[in-house]
This record gives C-alpha cells, sequence and structure tokens, in this order.
C-alpha cells in the first residue's frame, strides 16, 4: 500500500515538477561525467580525452535520460503527452495537408455515424421505460399461417391479460391520428388507442394527474385520454390545470386524466403519440372503427412482461396448454370452421419486445444495412486515401525519423508517436464526423418522412453511438497509422541520413496497390449506385395503368351524395379544372377496400376475391384509366337504377377467362349485403396496391349506388387540372371551403401520393449516388497525390527524358499512362467484386439485374473520366519541367 | 581483466547494501561496486540509474543534493526504513538461494 502510495505520489510530482526532475537528471549525469573523467585526468589520461572516454562509459548522455524516463512511473502518460503536443506542432506545420485528411476522414467517418444513428434509432434503443430489457413482444400464428403475425385482435389481447399466472401484463397498441379541437379550429394530432393495461405493462408513472387503467378500457365508460408531456407544455403550457379539461376529439368530448412521463412518446417507434385513448373509446371517437373491437379484426401489436420467475420458454410452453381452454369464445363466432379450426390450434411467439415496435423496421433493415455496408467501405476508401498520404509525406519525414533514431530514440518510441498521430487525426475527424452526422441523419428522417408517414426519431447522440464513433476513430488511426509507421522505422538511419533513393523501393509498390484498391472499391459503390439509381428511373417511368401528374386530390369526411354531387359542379367551373370526379378509395393511397365478388351462379366464397373502388362519374377519365369497352359510370348510375360494375382485365382473366365480361352478372358481398351486380365495362390494370406489386383483381362500383350500405364512407375528391398545380389547388380549396366552411380542405397532389410510395427507392438511390461519389472524388485525391508524389520524386528523370529529346506530349501520355494501368487494374478486381457485392441487393432492385450492363458501363466510364481528370494535372507538371533546372537539380 | 556481466535481479541487492553503510552518489556507488567486487563487476551507468531512479520512486531511497568529497555538487542516495526491510528481505533470500545452489554444487 506504501509503495502504491510513493509511486502515486512520484507520477504526481513528475506531472507538476517534469522540468525540474529533467533538470536534476541532467545535473545528476553531468557530475557523474565530471567525476569519471576528473578519475581519468588523475590517471594522467588529458582532460579533452577523459571527457570523451567518460561520455563513451556513460553510453551516451541521451540515451541513460530515456532509460530512466521509461523506468520512472508515470512515463507513459508523459511520453503521450509529449507525443500529442508533437503531433499537434506537426500538424500546425502543415495545415493544409491536416485539413484534407481531417475533412476525408470526418466525411467517412461522418456518414458511418449517420447511417449507424439510424440503425441505433431505429432498431437498437431501449424504450424510456424500467427494465426494458424484460419487455416482450407477443406473435401469432393460426395453425395455417406462413409466418408469426404481430397483431392480434383486441378479444385476444384481453384474454392473454387475465393470464396472471403467466403475464405480469398485457398491452395492445396502434396508432391513430385524431382530429382535435372545435369546428373551424381542428387539428390532426398523431394519436395512439391502448388497451388499459398498457401504462400498467410498461411501468410508467404519470407526470400529472394518472394514466389509464384497465378500467378505462370498458366499453360505456367515459372516454378517457392521456396526453404526452410534449404535447401538455405546447397545448397547455405545462398547466396542472390541463388536467381535467375535456379535449373534443372528433368532436367527442373526452377528459384528459394525465399526462404521461416526459421523453415517452409511445412505443410505436418513429411516431409520436400525442394523445392516447383506450380501445373501449374508439367506437365513440370514430363509429365507423367500432368493428376493430371484434374478434376477426388483428390490428393490435402487443407487448407484455412476464411473471417474475417464468421464463420466454416456460411462457410459450403454458401458453400452448392454455390457449385452447381460453380460445373458443375470442374467436369470431361468424367465421365458418375451415377458418376457425387454424385459430384453435394457433401458437404464440414471444421474442424481445423493450426496443418497441415500428413498421419501419421490416422496411428499411435492410436497406439500412446496406447502406452501412456502403458507409464502411467509403471509409475503407477515406483511410486507404490517408494511408497514401501519410505515406508519401513519411518519406519527407523519414530524415526527422532517421535523427531521432540515431541520437537514442527506440523504434518502439517512434512507432508510438506516429500513431498517436494518427489516432489524433482520426479523432478530430471523428468530432468533425459526428457534426456531419448530426446533420445528415435529421436529413434521412426528412427524406424517409415524405413516405406514407411523417417520422419522428430520437437522434440525439447516446453512449451507443459516441462509443460506435470513437471505436470506428481509434480502428481507423491505428489502420492508416501502422504501416507509415512501420515503413519510416524500418529503414537504417545510416542510409536515411544519406538520403538515399533506393530505400523507398518498396513504399513505391505499397503507394499503386494502395490505389488500386481505391478504385476497386469505389467501383463496387459506383455500380451499385447505379443499380439503384437505374431502380429509381424505371419505377418513375413505370406505367402504372393511371396517370398521376396533374391530379389533385382532396379528402373529405362523409358527405349527402347530394352535396357531394353539388361540390363536384362547383369545381368543374374552376378555372384550370378539366375534369373532376369522387372515389372512395384512390390508387397507392395505401388503404384498400376488398370484397368476395364472382361470376353469378358460383357460390359466393367466405373470403374477398377483389379489391372493390366506388367511383363517381369521369373517374376513369380523370384518372386517365384506358376504358377498354363498355361505358363509365355516369351521373346516371343512382340507387334508382340497376346496380352495375366495372372490372379490369385481371378480373375479368380470373372469372371470364379473358371473354369480353360486358353485360354478365356478379353475385357480391358489399358491407356484408348481397348484391347482383351488372359489368357495364373493362379497364385496363392499374398497379393501386403498390408499383412492385401485381394490379389487383379490382371490381368498381359506382360511388352512387354505395348508399344503404352499413359503412360510413370517406371520399376522396379526384380533380385533373391544367397549368400550375398550386393555382389550381387554391382555387379549388376555395371553392370547396364556400360549400363547407368550417372543415379543414387540405388539397394535395397526387404524384405525392405515389411518390411516397417510392421512399424506399429514392433514400436508396440519394445516398448510394452520394456515396458513390464521395468514393469516387477521394479515390481520385488518392489518384492525383500519388501521380503528383511521383513526378516530384522523379523530376530528375523526367528532366533527362526531355534533355534526350522526349517531347511533352509523351511525358503527358507517359504519366496519364501509369494512371490507366492503375485505373484498369483497379476496375479489373472492382468488377467481379461488384457482380458478387450486387447480388446481396437483387431484390431491392427493379426490371433490372444485378449484371446491368448500363450501371457497370457507367460506373467504368465515370471512374475512368474522372481518373484521367486527376492524373491531368500531375501530368502537365511533369511536361513543364524544364531540363536545365531540372538536372542542375540536387 | 574481463568483467562479470552482474546477474539479473542482483543490482539493486549490491546497491542497497553498499549504501546502507554511508549515503553515496551515483559515481561513487559505481567505484564502490568495482572495488567491492574486487573489479569483477563493472556497472553500466545505463543500468545503475534507471535502478536508482525506481528504487527512490518506489521509497526505498531517499535523495539529496549535498557537497561532495571535492566541493561538487552531488546527489547522495541513502536508505531509508523501507530501503533497509527491502535489503533484509533481499539478503535473506540471496542467502538462502547461494546456500541452495551450493548444497546443489556440492552434494552431486
Amino acid at each position: 500500500m506504501t509503495t502504491f502510495m510513493h509511486r502515486l505520489a512520484s507520477v504526481l510530482r513528475w506531472l507538476l515538477q517534469r522540468n525540474r526532475a529533467e533538470q536534476q537528471l541532467d545535473d545528476e549525469l553531468q557530475t557523474f561525467i565530471e567525476m569519471s573523467s576528473a578519475k581519468k585526468m588523475r590517471d594522467g589520461v588529458p582532460a579533452a580525452e577523459a571527457r570523451r572516454l567518460a561520455i563513451l562509459e556513460l553510453g551516451g548522455i541521451e540515451q541513460v535520460k530515456e532509460r530512466v524516463r521509461t523506468y520512472r512511473h508515470g512515463a507513459l502518460l508523459d511520453d503521450v503527452g509529449r507525443d500529442v503536443r508533437y503531433a499537434i506542432r506537426m500538424f500546425a506545420r502543415d495545415p493544409g495537408f491536416t485539413v484534407v485528411i481531417v475533412l476525408t476522414l470526418a466525411l467517412g467517418i461522418g456518414a458511418n455515424t449517420a447511417i449507424f444513428t439510424l440503425i441505433d434509432a431505429l432498431m437498437l434503443r431501449w424504450l424510456p421505460v424500467p427494465n426494458p430489457q424484460h419487455l416482450i413482444q407477443v406473435k401469432f400464428r393460426p395453425a395455417d399461417g406462413i409466418e408469426f403475425a404481430e397483431s392480434l385482435s383486441y378479444p385476444i389481447v384481453r384474454a392473454l391479460a387475465d393470464q396472471h399466472e403467466i403475464f405480469a401484463g398485457v398491452a395492445g397498441f396502434s396508432s391513430n391520428a385524431f382530429d382535435v379541437g372545435s369546428p373551424g379550429n381542428v387539428k390532426r394530432v398523431p394519436a395512439a388507442v391502448v388497451t388499459g393495461e398498457y401504462y400498467e405493462t410498461l411501468g410508467l408513472n404519470p407526470a400529472i394527474g394518472r394514466l389509464l387503467t384497465r378500467d378505462d378500457d370498458v366499453r360505456g365508460a367515459p372516454v378517457a385520454a392521456v396526453i404526452s408531456y410534449g404535447y401538455w407544455q405546447r397545448q397547455f403550457a405545462a398547466s396542472p390545470a390541463a388536467v381535467g379539461q375535456a379535449l373534443l376529439i372528433n368532436g367527442l368530448p373526452a377528459v384528459i386524466v394525465g399526462v404521461s412521463p416526459g421523453g415517452f412518446v409511445g412505443t410505436d417507434v418513429g411516431s409520436v403519440a400525442d394523445i392516447t385513448v383506450p380501445v373501449a373509446a374508439l367506437p365513440q371517437i370514430k363509429p365507423d372503427a367500432a368493428s376493430l373491437l371484434g374478434s376477426g379484426n388483428f390490428w393490435l401489436r402487443v407487448i407484455a412482461r412476464l411473471q417474475t420467475g417464468v421464463s420466454v420458454s416456460e411462457a410459450e410452453t403454458r401458453l400452448r396448454v392454455v390457449w385452447p381452454l381460453i380460445s373458443e369464445p375470442v374467436i369470431a363466432p361468424h367465421w365458418p370452421a375451415s377458418r376457425r379450426k387454424p385459430m384453435l390450434n394457433a401458437a404464440f411467439q414471444l421474442s424481445r419486445g423493450g426496443t418497441g415496435w415500428t413498421y419501419l423496421r421490416e422496411m428499411y433493415t435492410r436497406p439500412l444495412l446496406v447502406l452501412m455496408a456502403m458507409v464502411a467501405v467509403v471509409l475503407l476508401i477515406a483511410c486507404a486515401n490517408v494511408t497514401t498520404l501519410l505515406l508519401a509525406r513519411a518519406s519527407a519525414r523519414q530524415r526527422e525519423v532517421a535523427v531521432r533514431l540515431s541520437i537514442g530514440a527506440s523504434r518502439g518510441r517512434i512507432i508510438q508517436q506516429l500513431l498517436i498521430e494518427g489516432t489524433l487525426l482520426s479523432l478530430l475527424a471523428a468530432v468533425c464526423g459526428i457534426g456531419v452526422a448530426w446533420l445528415s441523419s435529421r436529413f434521412l428522417v426528412n427524406l424517409i418522412s415524405t413516405g406514407p408517414a411523417r417520422v419522428v426519431l430520437d437522434l440525439t447522440p447516446n453512449w451507443h453511438i459516441l462509443g460506435f464513433t470513437g471505436l470506428v476513430a481509434i480502428a481507423t488511426g491505428i489502420f492508416f497509422g501502422v504501416t507509415p509507421a512501420l515503413q519510416s522505422t524500418s529503414a537504417a538511419p545510416s542510409l536515411a541520413l544519406r538520403e538515399d533513393n533506393r530505400i523507398s523501393s518498396s513504399r513505391s509498390r505499397l503507394l499503386p496497390s494502395l490505389v488500386t484498391a481505391q478504385v476497386a472499391l469505389s467501383l463496387v459503390l459506383l455500380v451499385g449506385a447505379g443499380l439503384f439509381v437505374r431502380t429509381l428511373q424505371n419505377l418513375q417511368n413505370f406505367d402504372p395503368g393511371f396517370r398521376s401528374d396533374g391530379v389533385l386530390l382532396v379528402d373529405l369526411g362523409p358527405q349527402p351524395t347530394a352535396l357531394l354531387q353539388q361540390l363536384l359542379n362547383d369545381i368543374r367551373t374552376v378555372r384550370g379544372v378539366v375534369s373532376a370526379s369522387v372515389s372512395t378509395h384512390t390508387p397507392l393511397s395505401g388503404s384498400i377496400w376488398s370484397e368476395p365478388a364472382v361470376p353469378a351462379g358460383q357460390p359466393i366464397p367466405e373470403r374477398d376475391t377483389a379489391v372493390f373502388v366506388g367511383a363517381g362519374s369521369h373517374f376513369f377519365a380523370t384518372m386517365q384509366i384506358p376504358l377498354l369497352s363498355g361505358r363509365e359510370f355516369t351521373e346516371y348510375d343512382s340507387p334508382n337504377t340497376a346496380a352495375v360494375a366495372i372490372v379490369n382485365e385481371q378480373f375479368a382473366h380470373q372469372y371470364f377467362s379473358g371473354q369480353n365480361p360486358l353485360g354478365r352478372q356478379l353475385s357480391a358481398k358489399i358491407g356484408g349485403r348481397k348484391r347482383d351486380l351488372e359489368v357495364v365495362g373493362l379497364v385496363k390494370n392499374t398497379n393501386a396496391v403498390g408499383l412492385r406489386k401485381a394490379p389487383p383483381r379490382t371490381v368498381y362500383v359506382p360511388y352512387a349506388q354505395l348508399t344503404g350500405t352499413d359503412f360510413p364512407v370517406y371520399p376522396t375528391l379526384e380533380i385533373r387540372a391544367a397549368g400550375s398545380p398550386g393555382q389550381a389547388a387554391f382555387a379549388v380549396r376555395r371553392a370547396l371551403q364556400r360549400r363547407l366552411p368550417s372543415a379543414t380542405i387540405d388539397v394535395r397532389q397526387f404524384t405525392t401520393q405515389v411518390n411516397a410510395t417510392l421512399v424506399k427507392e429514392r433514400m436508396m438511390a440519394t445516398l448510394a449516388g452520394a456515396f458513390g461519389l464521395l468514393a469516387v472524388v477521394v479515390a481520385c485525391i488518392g489518384l492525383y497525390g500519388l501521380l503528383a508524389y511521383s513526378v516530384a520524386r522523379r523530376t530528375k528523370e523526367i528532366g533527362i527524358r526531355m534533355a534526350l529529346g522526349a517531347q511533352r506530349n509523351q511525358i503527358i501520355a507517359h504519366v496519364l499512362g501509369s494512371a490507366i494501368r492503375l485505373v484498369l487494374i483497379g476496375i479489373g478486381i472492382g468488377v467481379p467484386a461488384a457482380w458478387l457485392a450486387s447480388r446481396w441487393v437483387e431484390s431491392m432492385l427493379f426490371e433490372l439485374k444485378p449484371t446491368d450492363p448500363a450501371a457497370i458501363a457507367g460506373a467504368m466510364v465515370l471512374l475512368t473520366t474522372a481518373a484521367l481528370l486527376a492524373a491531368y494535372f500531375p501530368a502537365q507538371r511533369a511536361a513543364s519541367v524544364d531540363p536545365l533546372v531540372a538536372l542542375r537539380h540536387e | 581483466m574481463d568483467k562479470l556481466d552482474i546477474p539479473q535481479g542482483t543490482l539493486d541487492l549490491m546497491i542497497l547494501t553498499i549504501l546502507a553503510r554511508e549515503p553515496l552518489h551515483g559515481y561513487g556507488i559505481s567505484q564502490k561496486l568495482a572495488a567491492l567486487s574486487q573489479d569483477h563487476f563493472q556497472v553500466n551507468p545505463g543500468s545503475l540509474f534507471p535502478c536508482l531512479y525506481r528504487l527512490e520512486q518506489d521509497g526505498k531511497l531517499k535523495a539529496e543534493w549535498r557537497p561532495s568529497e571535492n566541493n561538487r555538487r552531488a546527489k547522495y542516495y541513502r536508505l531509508t526504513q523501507a530501503g533497509k526491510r527491502q535489503l533484509e528481505q533481499h539478503r535473506e533470500r540471496w542467502e538462502r538461494i547461494t546456500f541452495a545452489i551450493t548444497s546443489v554444487l556440492e552434494g552431486a
């Protein structure tokens, strides 16, 4: 213990009195030399010779000092401090060089951190609840199902919540959005619908008031709402009086019972639930959604906590035993036996649920992993580039290193110092990189938010991200520090001091191979970028069977048919409007309606067989869906005329084997009621459920004939306008507002809705393109650096060539030739590598093979052009060498 | 005369022994070591000074600057209490080692 205290004290003393200690060591050694030489002089040696012998005997003053320093406690700390100061002086001496390196690395590290931030936010962050690691997600699979589904029905969640021997708590939740406020001042607020045990299962305590309980989740109970901490601050200025106030949700008063704790915004990662209500309140808030509470709808995601002492496998086993006993009442009674049986034999799967749930995960996991791989390659290229630059500079520092080696520094000390320089550079870059990541990850989330839903992710750097970036930076620093360090200390000092050029022969092989590696890697990235850009292009040029440009959409609440007709008539008189119609659904809106429909005479099946769309007159003209035969719906199709339908090719192909369906009868069930429809038209297929999905079998029915079905209909108006969409949108809104003074009217563009389905592809094309270009730029900087370095080193040789009669053009061709050789080798390695890598992303491509010749050729041409451009400047410099000056040089 | 290499780990013991009699400076220690070993050992200053510094930092030695016999300022090392204990331990161990080795050699 005392020894330890002594050591600690000596480290501290050393740190505090470093200069004094150094001075004393020097004094002590000088005294030694004086005493030793005095003795020799007494023995008769001349004074000068005595001193020389004494120093020789000592073994060199600096060498002894260095050995004493390494024995001293705290020496390592001291060395590091000295190396850091030395490195900073080196950086300051050559700021341009330092900035290029730090920027190159900052882009590489920043891109890595940005993508990792997104991966972290989407997949790795725990929910801000106590013991999130104990939360589990419950999945469900009917016996005839292929995979476990993440959604369960309300009755099943309630039944599971009663299994107290297995679960400490079971909570179902689903995201929603409510129109909140009084008429004229209505705002759409993101919300969640949850079962009664939600907050208890999560283990949350209210900021103020109380959270929802089981008693709130009872049909007929007064509607209770919990608001988020953020909503409380924004809307109620964090006033305690908010509790007890009534919110008008979809026109219905709901009492705010409490505020959820700060930081918690729901279990659906990527969306924020500002208002949370119990499932049982849904029929009052949204009458049309009442059926969700039934046993036939699977829409709640389920998170649970196990009872203490129950393991996951134990819980799964017990559920297998319990389920047959409790399942009978919670399975839809009106289902046929063929569908009930697999439900009775269903299985449950419990998996980790502490990171919440989000549809984004399924959608973006693969793209993000692909992007992570791409940025890792970008960083690899940046590292290779920095290694090249450092190696080139190492030759300039060869002399400095040789001097230090010869006056007593050990090789290890110098390697340590060079590694510290490298790590320092990469840590500097990491700091800048975190800034780059902070900005670009927000850009990424905005990019994703152009999709069907706004995405809100917590991107504040946490220890995952800082740790990740720190590790990446240190690994990077060692990666590009080691080679130059080993290189520059390997040569014998005597050779280096003579400035012998032969010693750099091994380096001259290493540098070109580093550049070749950069070329090969950037080719891989460019091919990837090309594939994603071409995929997006193919999707954008793809004919989905309708034309979205020039079409405006307006979503309305349920309206009487007569009023709708008036609204449409008003709109048709607006300047610039070409045609207008109404429908229940629009292509690619994300929601569909399906019903069973078959040719008359066949029994109506239990399961839905076709997508249904209620469409008004001029619908097909407005959407420009080609009518192949028969007629469109008109104003004369009304509840009082014969029920008619228009089918698409896919439906006709399936049920009329491609024969003309006009005049044939359909038996269908619409909203649970049997209907007979006469087919009056045939239209082309549309990719209405996704550009990459096959066109569904579709039956269109007249909008006006939907009255009498017992479900409410939310109409969307479609308006095709010529000229500026902005002006048309303004005029349409004004026309609508006149007849609907209290409604919020949001006129949006159909193209936005179509583009929203391409958000993943657009993200991949944008980012892969950006990373590909970044890689090319960095690789070209590497190539430029190498050529500039070799031209500078070979000035004399070039001078001799010119003196012997070489022309400028020949010199330029010579330098360009060596660049082309490097690039060709790089391409030779890169093309097979790209071919291997691109098979990994094959499923993400559209109407494209991974070996797409255009993408590969484009990448090769772009890379070669950029390389020639980078090589041109050093070539130019080589050609302008003055033979006289060059020969006199050295 | 050829010098012997100082066996690994014995320099500490010899330094402590020399300093147990009287405080000395670095040069004095090296001279004394040569004299006491009858010139069989010649300590290299490159090993001596790191060893002195380590012992000083571990609190076995204490150093002070004072005038030398011919009025030069020199750094004199002397043993601390901890140093004396260390010396006893080392010495005891060394005696056991030599006894053991001698026994082996003579028994053979």
